[in-house]
Formats: C-alpha cells, sequence, structure tokens
C-alpha cells in the first residue's frame, strides 16, 4: 500500500518537472558591432574638445557606462586625468566605475554573461583570465573596432582576445618582466649594486643562484619570496614564458610534463632546497612587509616582476623604500637566451548585453587607442602601455627617483620588444594553473620529485581538459 | 510516523475505491491547502533541481551556448579525478580529527556544566555557545590572522613557550588541523547544548541510585550517563559526519582548498567546476556521485550503530 | 577524610581549569577581531602581536561608513533575514500543521519523501538553482536568498513536531463552534505554537545573517550586498587587505546577532535541541 503511494508520488512528482523543463535556458550568440561606427583617428592630438572624424550615420555616443575593475586600475583612471579629458570630449557619457577585486571579476563577470543580466558594459580582465572568458561566450565582437590597432599593440596581447578569428577583447597593458633589487641589500652583501653590474651578475639563473647564495651569507635576507606550500606557480609561468614554452604547444597538446618544463621547475627547486627564499605568500600582508623593511630587518632582496610591480611598490607597499631599488633584466635560462618574459597585463572586454556598446568603445578607444592617454596613465601609475607609439614619447626615458634616478623606462620598453610567444595563457588557464601550482606545491615542499608532480598535472590536465 | 488510516473496504470494486478514496481527499481538502504551499515550492526548489541535476550531469554545459550530451563521459571521468577522491578523503581525515574529538569535548563540557560543583552555568554556557553565531567569514578571515606563521598571535604565544613557531596553513596536516580548529571552535558550543538538554533528560535517580549502590563517580558516569545519553551523542555524531563532508564557508575562507588540495572538500570541487571552470556538466555529476558515496555511508553509520543501540 | 576532600578539591579545579580553558580559545579570536578593527593598519603584523594598541582609534569603522556604507549593508542583510525567516516561518507553521493535525492520503510518502531530501546535500541543487534564478531574472536581487529557502525540510519536520504535541480539544471544540479551519490556524495553533516558531524563528534568522554562500553566488552589485560579502571583499591580491577594516566589518556583524541572542538565549536554546531530543 505504502510503496505504492510512494511510486505514484514520483510518477506526478517527475511529471511536473519533465513539464517545468520545458523553461530551456536561452542560447546568445555574439552579434557584430553595427558598421556604421567608424573608429576615431589615432594620431597624437591635443585634448582640444574637438569631435574626431565624427562616424558616418551614428551621432555622438551618450548614456551611462558601467566599468568594473579594481581599485589600482580605478585610481589609475582618475589620477591621471585621462576621465576628465574624456568627459571634455564626450560630454555625453556618463563613466561609472565598480571596484571588485581581480578574483571577484572572474567570478562575477562569467556569472554575469552567462545570466544573460547583470554584466557591465565594460569589464577590465587581466590576459590570465581573458581567454577563458571569451571561450564563454557573451562578449561583444569588437573585430572590426580593433582592425587598426592590430599592428600598434604588443603582438603577444592579441592571442587571448582572439577566438576563431574575431577579437572580442582591447589591450591596455602588458607586463614586461624586470629584475627588482634592493641596492641597499645587495651593497651589504658587498656586490655591486648598479644596474649594468648587476645585470651582468644575474645573467642566467644559475648566476642569480650564486648571487642569492652570497646574499643569504653576507646579509642573512631571504633572495626573493616563493612560498611552498600555497604557491601561486606565477614566477614559474614567467621562467617558462621566457624560454616561449607554456603549458601546451602550438599544436594544442599539453607540454606540462616536457622535459624542459621540468628541468625549469628543477631550477627553480633549487632555490628552495638551499634555503634562499623567503616563505611569504604573494599578495598578502607579509609579503608587502618584507619588502618594505629596511635593512636590519631583512627585507627581501629581489624580486622577478613586471613592470607594473614599480608601480604598487612606489604607491602603497614600499614608499619608504624610495632610493633603494634598482632594476636590471631577469636572468635567462642559459647563456645568451631571451631575458624577457611577461607576466599579467589586462584588457577592456564589452558584454554582449550591455546596451551603450558605442559609448563603452568610445571609452576603451579614447583610454588606450590614443597615445597621450596611455602615456598620462602610465605617468601615473606605471601601467605599461600595450601600444607601441606611446614608447615614443620622452616620459619613457625620464629617470626614476624612486629607483635612484635610474632611468627604467627604457628598460621596460627593451623588454617588451622581446617577448617570446608563449603559451601559458589560454582558454584553459585557470585550470591549468591550478594543477601545476598544486604540483609546485608538492615539489617545493618535498612531497614529489618535479618529474613525478609535473606528469601527475599533465595528466589530470589533459583528462579534464580533453588535449592530448 | 504518521499514516493513513486503512479503510478495510478491500472487497469493494475498483470504481468504488477511487470514490471512496476521492471522498477521503475532498475530506482532507483542507490539509492539502495547508501543506501546499510548503510543498509546492519544494517541488519547484527541492525536486526540480535534483532531477534536473541529474540530466545535466549527462552533458557538458558552460552556462551559454548549447547543452551538449555526452552520457556517462562525466563520470568516466570523475573516476579518474585526482582531486574528487582526494576531496573524499579529505572527508574522512577531517571527519576522523574533529568529530570524535569534538563530541567528546561537547559531552565532557556538557557533564562538568551540568554537575552541581561549578557555579556561572549560565555565564559559561553562553560563553560557549558565542562562536556559534559568529559569522563564518569573520571567522575564517580572525583565524587566517591569527594563524600566520611569522605575525600571528598563535604562534607568538607558543613562542613564549619556546615552542617553534607552526605551519599552520603552510602544510598538509598543518591546514587540515587549522580547519578542525575553525571547526571545533564553532561548533563545540553548539554541541554542548545539546549534550547539556540530554543530560538534563536524565532523572538524577539514577545516578544516585548507582553512587549509593556503591560505584564510583566515573563508574556511574560510564555506565549509566553514557548509554542513556546514546540518542543525542548519535544525533550529534550524525550531524558533524555530515558536516565535515559539507564543509565550505569554512574551508573557502581559511584554506581555499589548500595547501595542495589538503583541505577540499567535496562541495568546494564542485563549486569550483561550476563557478570557475563553467563545467556545469561535470559539477553535476561529481554532486550526484558525492551524494550516492554519502548516502551509502549514512546507511551504513545507521546500520551499525542501530545495531548497537538495540 | 583528608584524602577525599583533595580529591574533590583536584576534580573541582580540573573542572574549573578545563572550562576557563575551553572558554578562553572560544574567547580569543573574538578579541583579537576586536583588538584588530581598533588598530591602525601598520600595527596589525608588528611582533610581538599588540593586543591594545595605544592608538586604538574608530577609524575602520568610520571608513567602513564612508566607503562601503555599511550601515546599508546592514540593512540589507536585515531585510533579507527578516524576510527569509518569516516566509519561512509561515510555510513550515501551515505545513507542519496539516502533516501534524491531519490524517489524508498520501500524507505519510510525502512526508517520508520529504525527509528524504534531507539527505541530499545542498551541491546538488546549486547548479540548477541558479539556473532557476537566472532565468526568472532574479539575479542580484534578494528574492534568491527569501523564496527557495522557505521549503525548508527541516524546518517543517520540526513545526510538525512540536505541532503534534498541542492537543486535539481547542481545535476540535473551535470546529464545534463553526470557525474555519484557516481561522482555527491563525487564531488558536498559532499563538500556542510561539515558542517553537520563536525558537525556529531565530536559528532560520541567524542561518540567514551569516550565510555567505548565497549571496557569493546571487548579488553582484556592492549596493546589494551583506555582511558576510563585504567582509569577504574585503580581501584579495592586488591592493591591500585591510585588516582592520575587515575586522571592523566582522565585528559589525556579529552585534545584532549577539544582542539577540542575549536576550532570546533560553528559545535558542530550545531550538536547538528540541531536535535532539524529541527527534
Amino acid at each position: 500500500m505504502l510503496g505504492k503511494k510512494i511510486f505514484n508520488l514520483m510518477g506526478i512528482t517527475l511529471l511536473i518537472a519533465v513539464m517545468l523543463s520545458a523553461c530551456a535556458p536561452a542560447t546568445t550568440a555574439a552579434t557584430q558591432p553595427p558598421a556604421t561606427s567608424a573608429p576615431a583617428s589615432t594620431s597624437v592630438v591635443t585634448e582640444a574638445p574637438v569631435a574626431t572624424e565624427a562616424p558616418t550615420a551614428a551621432a555622438k555616443p551618450s548614456g551611462k557606462v558601467t566599468i568594473w575593475m579594481w581599485k589600482a586600475a580605478h585610481e589609475t583612471l582618475t589620477k591621471s586625468g585621462v576621465l576628465d579629458a574624456f568627459k571634455k570630449e564626450y560630454p555625453d557619457v556618463e563613466v561609472e566605475v565598480v571596484e571588485y577585486a581581480p578574483t571577484d571579476v572572474y567570478q562575477k563577470l562569467p556569472l554575469a554573461l552567462q545570466a544573460g543580466t547583470g554584466a557591465p558594459d565594460i569589464s577590465l580582465v587581466e590576459n590570465s583570465h581573458l581567454a577563458q572568458i571569451v571561450a564563454l561566450g557573451g562578449l561583444t565582437d569588437m573585430t572590426e573596432w580593433v582592425k587598426p590597432y592590430l599592428d600598434k599593440m604588443n603582438a603577444y596581447k592579441w592571442a587571448d582576445a582572439k577566438l576563431d578569428d574575431k577579437y572580442y577583447a582591447m589591450p591596455w597593458d602588458s607586463g614586461p618582466v624586470v629584475f627588482y633589487y634592493r641596492r641597499d641589500v645587495f651593497d651589504a652583501a658587498g656586490l655591486p649594486s648598479d644596474p649594468d653590474s648587476v645585470s651582468k651578475a644575474v645573467a642566467t639563473w644559475d648566476d642569480y643562484f650564486n648571487v642569492c647564495k652570497t646574499i643569504m651569507e653576507k646579509t642573512g635576507s631571504a633572495c626573493f619570496s616563493n612560498n611552498k606550500a600555497n604557491n601561486y606557480g606565477r614566477l614559474y609561468e614567467m621562467m617558462l614564458w621566457q624560454q616561449g614554452l607554456g603549458y601546451y604547444n602550438a599544436e594544442g597538446k599539453v607540454t606540462v610534463d616536457s622535459p624542459e618544463n621540468i628541468a625549469t621547475l628543477e631550477t627553480l627547486k633549487k632555490f628552495w632546497d638551499a634555503n634562499l627564499t623567503s616563505d611569504q605568500l604573494e599578495w598578502t600582508d607579509g609579503w608587502y612587509a618584507e619588502l618594505a623593511a629596511d635593512t636590519t630587518a631583512k627585507p627581501i632582496a629581489t624580486l622577478v616582476e613586471a613592470a607594473w610591480m614599480g608601480a604598487f611598490l612606489k604607491g602603497w607597499i614600499a614608499p619608504g623604500t624610495e632610493g633603494k631599488w634598482g632594476v636590471a633584466l631577469m636572468p635567462a635560462m642559459a647563456e645568451g637566451q631571451v631575458r624577457a618574459a611577461n607576466d599579467g597585463g589586462s584588457a577592456f572586454v564589452i558584454p554582449e548585453q550591455s546596451q551603450n556598446k558605442e559609448a563603452a568603445w568610445a571609452l576603451t578607444e579614447f583610454l588606450f587607442g590614443r597615445v597621450e592617454n596611455q602615456v598620462a596613465m602610465f605617468k601615473s601609475s606605471d601601467f605599461f602601455p600595450s601600444l607601441e607609439a606611446a614608447y615614443a614619447d620622452p616620459v619613457f626615458s625620464e629617470p626614476d627617483p624612486f629607483f635612484a634616478n635610474e632611468a627604467v623606462r627604457p628598460i621596460y620598453v627593451d623588454v617588451v620588444k622581446d617577448v617570446p610567444i608563449a603559451f601559458v595563457y589560454g582558454p584553459h588557464y585557470p585550470e591549468m594553473n591550478g594543477f601545476v601550482a598544486t604540483a609546485i606545491q608538492k615539489v617545493a615542499t618535498g612531497e614529489m620529485s618535479a618529474a613525478d608532480a609535473l606528469k601527475e598535472a599533465a595528466d589530470s590536465i589533459r583528462s579534464q581538459t580533453g588535449m592530448p | 510516523m504518521a499514516e493513513t488510516i486503512i479503510m478495510p473496504h478491500s472487497h469493494l470494486s475498483p470504481i468504488a475505491k477511487l470514490r471512496r478514496k476521492g471522498i477521503e481527499i475532498f475530506k482532507a481538502r483542507w490539509a492539502y491547502l495547508f501543506i501546499s504551499p510548503f510543498y509546492i515550492l519544494f517541488l519547484i526548489f527541492g525536486v526540480y533541481p535534483i532531477l534536473f541535476s541529474l540530466y545535466l550531469s549527462f552533458t557538458e554545459w558552460k552556462g551559454l551556448g548549447p547543452i551538449k550530451f555526452v552520457g556517462l563521459r562525466n563520470f568516466e571521468l570523475l573516476l579518474k579525478d585526482k582531486v574528487f577522491w582526494q576531496s573524499m578523503t579529505n572527508g574522512v581525515f577531517l571527519f576522523v580529527l574533529y568529530v570524535p574529538l569534538m563530541t567528546f569535548m561537547a559531552l565532557v563540557l556538557a557533564v562538568i556544566l551540568n554537575s552541581k560543583r561549578v557555579r556561572g552555568f549560565r555565564f559559561f554556557r553562553t560563553l560557549l555557545f558565542i562562536p556559534y553565531i559568529m559569522n563564518i567569514v569573520a571567522a575564517g578571515f580572525t583565524f587566517r590572522l591569527m594563524l600566520n606563521q611569522k605575525y600571528g598571535l598563535v604562534n607568538a604565544m607558543l613562542g613564549i613557550f619556546h615552542i617553534a613557531p607552526v605551519p599552520w596553513l603552510e602544510s598538509v596536516w598543518g591546514g587540515r588541523v587549522s580547519l578542525c580548529l575553525l571547526v571545533i571552535w564553532a561548533w563545540l558550543g553548539y554541541n554542548m547544548v545539546i549534550m547539556l538538554a540530554g543530560l538534563q533528560t536524565i532523572p538524577s535517580e539514577l545516578t544516585e541510585a548507582a553512587l549509593i549502590d556503591g560505584a564510583s563517580s566515573a563508574q556511574a558516569f560510564l555506565y549509566v550517563t553514557i548509554p542513556l545519553m546514546r540518542p543525542v551523542i548519535l544525533f550529534s555524531v550524525v550531524l558533524s559526519t555530515m558536516g565535515s563532508f559539507n564543509l565550505f564557508s569554512e574551508i573557502y575562507n581559511l584554506t581555499n582548498g589548500g595547501p595542495m588540495n589538503a583541505t577540499i572538500t567535496p562541495v568546494i570541487d564542485i563549486f569550483n567546476q561550476a563557478f570557475g571552470n563553467f563545467r556545469l556538466g561535470y559539477a553535476s555529476a561529481m554532486a550526484y556521485l558525492y551524494f550516492i558515496i554519502l548516502f551509502a555511508l549514512t546507511l551504513v553509520q545507521f546500520r551499525y550503530f542501530g545495531q548497537q543501540a538495540d | 577524610m583528608l584524602t577525599r576532600r583533595l580529591s574533590l578539591w583536584l576534580t573541582d579545579a580540573l573542572m574549573y581549569g578545563l572550562l576557563i580553558g575551553v572558554s578562553i580559545f572560544m574567547i580569543l579570536p573574538f578579541i583579537w577581531m576586536v583588538s584588530t578593527s581598533l588598530k591602525p593598519a601598520d600595527e596589525i603584523f608588528a611582533i610581538p602581536p599588540i593586543i591594545i594598541s595605544s592608538h586604538s582609534s574608530l577609524k575602520a569603522y568610520a571608513y567602513l561608513q564612508e566607503q562601503y556604507n555599511i550601515l546599508g549593508i546592514v540593512r540589507n542583510t536585515f531585510v533579507i533575514a527578516f524576510s527569509a525567516t518569516i516566509l519561512r516561518l509561515f510555510f513550515c507553521a501551515l505545513g507542519g500543521y496539516g502533516f501534524a493535525k491531519f490524517r489524508f492520503p498520501g500524507q505519510g510518502a510525502l512526508f517520508a519523501f520529504l525527509l528524504g531530501t534531507l539527505v541530499i546535500p545542498s551541491a546538488v541543487t546549486l547548479v540548477p538553482i541558479y539556473i532557476i534564478m537566472r532565468n526568472l531574472k532574479w539575479i542580484d536581487t534578494f528574492w534568491p536568498l527569501i523564496i527557495p529557502g522557505a521549503a525548508n525540510a527541516f524546518g517543517i519536520f520540526f513545526m510538525r513536531q512540536y505541532t503534534m504535541s498541542v492537543s486535539n480539544e481547542l481545535m476540535d471544540a473551535a470546529r464545534i463552534d463553526g470557525a474555519g479551519e484557516f481561522t482555527i490556524f491563525w487564531r488558536i495553533i498559532l499563538p500556542i505554537i510561539a515558542p517553537g516558531l520563536t525558537s525556529l524563528g531565530l536559528i532560520f534568522f541567524m542561518g540567514s545573517w551569516n550565510d555567505f554562500i548565497g549571496p557569493l553566488i546571487y548579488l553582484k552589485s556592492p549596493e546589494h550586498f551583506t555582511l558576510p560579502l563585504i567582509i569577504r571583499s574585503l580581501v584579495g591580491p592586488v591592493g591591500r587587505t585591510v585588516y582592520d577594516v575587515q575586522m571592523a566589518a566582522s565585528v559589525i556583524s556579529l552585534i545584532p546577532l549577539l544582542i539577540i541572542f542575549l536576550i532570546f538565549q533560553r528559545r535558542f536554546v530550545e531550538g536547538i535541541t528540541a531536535g535532539a531530543i524529541k527527534g
């Protein structure tokens, strides 16, 4: 009796469920922007509030543009004055910025894109996550808009914005990787502390290793920080990038456990084994504290990071250490090889659901396509422009007092030109980075050998992503 | 358990039975009305999602675009998914690490508070219960601050006793222990209150009688109190067990599954797959496999304890 | 005689010691939380740690209000928690009454089915409910945090148990007097089960107030955030984790619940233990 009743009930429930499942989720497809809006020219023009060659049919864009970006980027926009300049040229466009940390953007933006509602008109996205979001769908096809800029930006920036020959993002800044070091720590260790000597001293990672040993012996300072158990894997990625390697290769095969990748990890491992690193986790207060410390408190001596790190050090991490830092070239894997890599960099995307795409593009182009604006933003925050024409500006040869009046910017320019095409970012980056970071953590804590750990990660990646 | 009144009319024809059933239903229409708001919501937000999730587990879907049917592929992948199985074994580790300890401590504390010897019953009960009302996000971050290897309060206090700084959040077992510390901190008071209530239902005459008969307090405790408390203890243990696999907010805010996936639980893994990798089909398959395993475990637990409880 | 005294004294000392020890363990994070919220940012990572800073100020709290409108967030959290609780209580009380006091075909199966779903981990329904909410265009509204939870299986189970202990005579008498069924529920049953409702309501309220995963998935704009989300959003690489502000937000999140708890202590405890004892 009871069983029968339960069966009846299940039947009714199933029926209702089937009826309800008729509400199938809507599919969306990216559409082309209207062909009438011609992009404004990119000639170096002063901020005279004159409309540039007006688009043929559409009037000047108007409406409200909401942008999601993180605090550092927002401050750049306001402090550099570019938002004010934009307001003068496009008085009918209102710009509103909502601040989210990058991790929040990567959680909320995809949800909003999937939901078909709730996305901003523009979102800032780091290149590491760009390909994944582009692959998700829901972004405006910007191919026609960005065509004039394809050869004007750092070439490698477009890879993550592209899907099936269409472009879905506009690059803002790049992250050419250099070698930051503390002059005062080098001095205390009896090492020459001028940039040229330092560049020579750390010509290869093996040389770097020896320098670190000296620093540790003489001053007790850790060479750089590379947390073991919670490592994010970013330094390892930079090492892969400079060799033109990555998590996969041009044919789409997973290379996480290739001999070169394993060898790279083993190079990194040497530093852990010799106790030359600090265990502070990047982007935590402990790490900031160690960067900002003075020599009595054993600060971190060096830092291999991208150009935007300089701005952070200056601005809020270690403003009190002005004059104590220097910039040199990052070590090469082997004698004569490339001493450049990329870490980070970001771009604007415009979700398909935006009601103000014209205005959004106007702002995007204004900010990133015009030399004077990229330069203004760089001046205020060291966000290194992907727009190559900007490098001609005099600011790129100026000395920087934070770095003891070294002319650091030409270094960034040179490095960015040398950055090889690599296969670190991509549509599966978050997943791959997750597996490889775990492998790195296991190697760092001595749980597994580099070969085993990377093989384990590679196998998981292969089965989970379906890549060979 | 409520049951329907069995109508002794099995000799009637089928149509008559149906008619009688119809009358019963009509007579009870108010009952149906009363339970319908709840039940309708339950069907929409409880049952339908469960079924839809089952459907999704045989597909591949990013939440956007077409849903692709892939049959059993997700489950095949799951069997090979090291992270998922790690999350299941983590559940076991966590269970072993904190459930016995927390249950025991809850019981002991309850007994202490219940004994007439201690004053300040209200005060202590409140104090011990407060962590339960604390927002778990805040608690997670506070613990993170306190357990920082170099700058944290805990290692500083240990340093007073010349104990070397413990890598609370920097090692595999450190991470698990830290998580258990957080969970015990949050839930000990809750479980203690449950035990207290259970203790208070035991008439004191029983323990007194045992004491008069010559048993020591320890013996009275072991042979009178505990057996009588068995249902309450079981309740607490079952809750904690289910909890140890379902931990989400505690982990998300303290260790986020690390280090090295040492503190990942199935719920965190499902969340990551669904909202981090946008693999909704895979996440649904994972949820179902997890549910099946959990269900089997619960059955085993009840059978085992059921036999013991007689 | 002496040894008995001594052993008693020892036992007492042990018991108090344990109690106090555990209490300190419970309280310590709170102290640290409050202390951090009052410290200037550069003292948070001082070695040795500073408990009471000489530079204590309410700066962090002021910052919360200026930058994030924390009072508005508190209001959001309260609105959600309150609405969710009321709705849940109503549905569970009504449903519980139906199951407790009536006999009807399918009763056993319907209820067993309900209980069965308690076993199913919420992870299973995470994705589909999100899809439903999306189709209803309820993303970034409060509705997903209020409506689905109304069908709370634990709640209806609790209310059914509780309502079963109400004597039938009052109901029968009212029926004889010609009162409608709903009036009986509203005027007679509800007042009697009010204590149970209070206990359950407290648990629901607290659950909603502290809920993290729901707001995480469904709330997008900062002006819609709840307290747990704000605390979480104050962290993140590229930009300091403002621990002092974060702890201040945590303190703010705690205070209303603390007040409610202290007032309604007894009911709280009843609500929790009822499941264990009567279940």
